[in-house]
């Protein structure tokens, strides 16, 4: 099966960040979460996947082709869904379905038609009456209207209802039955990831510091929670980052089982992606 | 890049519902000899020439770009799209100022056609010129940045030959010549006149097109 995103050595520059060396590889048939704190780099990371900016080194391959030399062909198979609707206010449904018929050579008019009823989008409206949620579903019925094989979203879900963040997630999940599908996105709910993503990447200031597969994760990784005596009876190789407070300290292991042997005393707990978010922002370097 | 194309006019339909109304009203008022077709033709070319600014300035409040670059259609294609509107815009209107002149000569027995055709022409050239070198700077500086550059191109010259004229630089009598010219070169010349603004179109496209590729979004 071929990988619908493999990134190496990606480098970008800015005056104040960044982009170091990011390698992520999305196997078809899944969804991989990008997860990281405002400009950690995950935005930066989807434009440079777009060719929206110009990378300073790496490679990019999407659905097996580079996404410079094939970038039309390439980008004929890609949706995207970005952190706003980008249609104009003055348009509507019907005019989209017009614009975009000659945009994309595999564009469907009857399947954006069924996205627009599924996700109650009148059709003569203009997109400045709708609300956040349904201009986010016009893009994503937008996006999927032309048959994509990968889907890209930044920041898609930021601002919607658990309701309609959950409808949104039903389409990713139902877009990747087909394992020729991947789904590639950014988002700072990581609950909704821990919801539907296969793959974990979490960037750190412009790095990547994590990229696995979600379940292994959620399986391995632990949160221990103990006083600060108790954490100066562990060694600082089995403690990824710590966190020290007032009423006590936490550590993030990276395997749970493998410490729980070691250390039978302490206590440690399953974590959630949130808090191994709060770990690599927050937390020290368990030194 | 049709589909581009198609954007623009349908996000710009009720302004250019509006400008036909104009128009329609100009034209109306031309037959009726309460304006001349130079000023008409004129007016025209003018209102026309905001068309493309406004399409910029509302794609850049969508963050259009951004998205119409994840389209399988690459950075040349959106330059070649915005370039194509402004030409059938500044076309149509010339159209409609030889519509005005064919309107005129029925209903006027004057035989003023040949010349008001000149004028069409001139203007269409104009037209073009400005377009030419309107667009880059629209995607170098951004719409905003680039309206104050639109006012000094159209209003410059006519304020500096006013204030030349005011000076005394020269006097009433300075453009005397023109009627020396014979008329067959004259016509000749503004008929093929548009040639020289369409051929800078290619360059401009070209320097609009180098913009837009070391543009990041």
């Amino acid at each position: 099966m071929t990988n619908a995103i493999e990134i190496r050595g990606l480098c970008k520059s800015y005056e104040d960040f960044a982009l170091q060396n990011v390698d992520l590889t999305l196997p078809g048939g899944s969804i991989m979460g990008l997860i990281g704190e405002n400009g950690a780099g995950k935005t930066t990371t989807i434009k440079c996947i777009l060719n929206l900016i110009h990378r300073d080194a790496g490679q990019i391959t999407l659905l097996g082709q580079d996404n410079l030399a094939g970038e039309a062909a390439v980008k004929a198979d890609i949706g995207v869904v970005l952190d706003e609707c980008y249609f104009h206010d003055t348009l509507r449904p019907r005019d989209i379905d017009k614009i975009l018929s000659r945009v994309f050579p595999t564009w469907d008019s009857a399947l954006f038609e069924d996205y627009r009823n599924k996700f109650q989008l009148p059709q003569g409206k203009f997109v400045k009456e709708f609300s956040r949620g349904m201009k986010m579903k016009l893009s994503l019925a937008a996006a999927l209207a032309h048959r994509p094989k990968l889907l890209i979203l930044d920041e898609a879900t930021a601002g919607l209802d658990p309701v309609v963040r959950d409808e949104i997630l039903d389409e990713f999940l139902a877009f990747i039955q087909d394992e020729d599908h991947a789904v590639l996105i950014s988002s700072h709910i990581t609950s909704d990831l821990e919801k539907a993503a296969d793959y974990i990447t979490y960037l750190h200031q412009g790095r990547v510091v994590l990229s696995e597969a979600k379940d292994v994760i959620l399986d391995h990784y632990g949160r221990l929670a103990c006083t600060a005596r108790q954490l100066e009876t562990v060694e600082r190789e089995d403690l990824v980052r710590v966190r020290k407070g007032s009423f006590g300290c936490e550590g993030l292991v990276r395997d749970r089982a493998a410490f729980h042997q070691k250390y039978r005393d302490l206590l440690v707990e399953k974590t959630t992606l949130e808090e191994i978010m709060l770990f690599m922002g927050k937390g020290e370097e368990a030194v | 890049m049709i589909g581009l194309v198609l954007k623009d006019m349908l996000v710009m339909r009720k302004t250019i519902r509006t400008y036909a109304m104009f128009l329609a009203f100009y034209l109306v008022m031309t037959v009726l000899g309460l304006f001349t077709i130079s000023f008409t033709t004129a007016i025209l070319q003018l209102i026309v020439m905001l068309l493309p600014m406004s399409a910029f300035s509302f794609d850049e409040m969508a963050k259009w770009d951004r998205y119409a670059l994840t389209f399988p259609l690459g950075r040349r294609a959106l330059v070649t799209g915005r370039y194509l509107f402004a030409l059938v815009m500044t076309v149509v209107a010339a159209l409609c100022g030889l519509l005005s002149c064919v309107l005129v000569s029925i209903f006027d027995s004057s035989d003023l056609m040949l010349e008001n055709m000149m004028t069409v022409m001139v203007c269409l050239s104009l037209g073009l010129f400005y377009a030419d070198i309107l667009l880059p700077l629209c995607y170098k500086l951004g719409p905003e940045r680039a309206r104050p550059y639109f006012y000094l191109i159209i209003f410059g010259p006519i304020v500096l030959l006013f204030g030349a004229y005011q000076l005394g630089f020269f006097g009433a009598d300075s453009l005397s010549f023109l009627s020396s010219i014979p008329d067959r070169p004259a016509v000749t010349l503004s008929f093929f006149l548009p040639i020289v603004p369409l051929a800078g179109m290619g360059l401009s496209y070209l320097i609009a097109c180098r913009i837009v590729e070391n543009k990041e979004f």
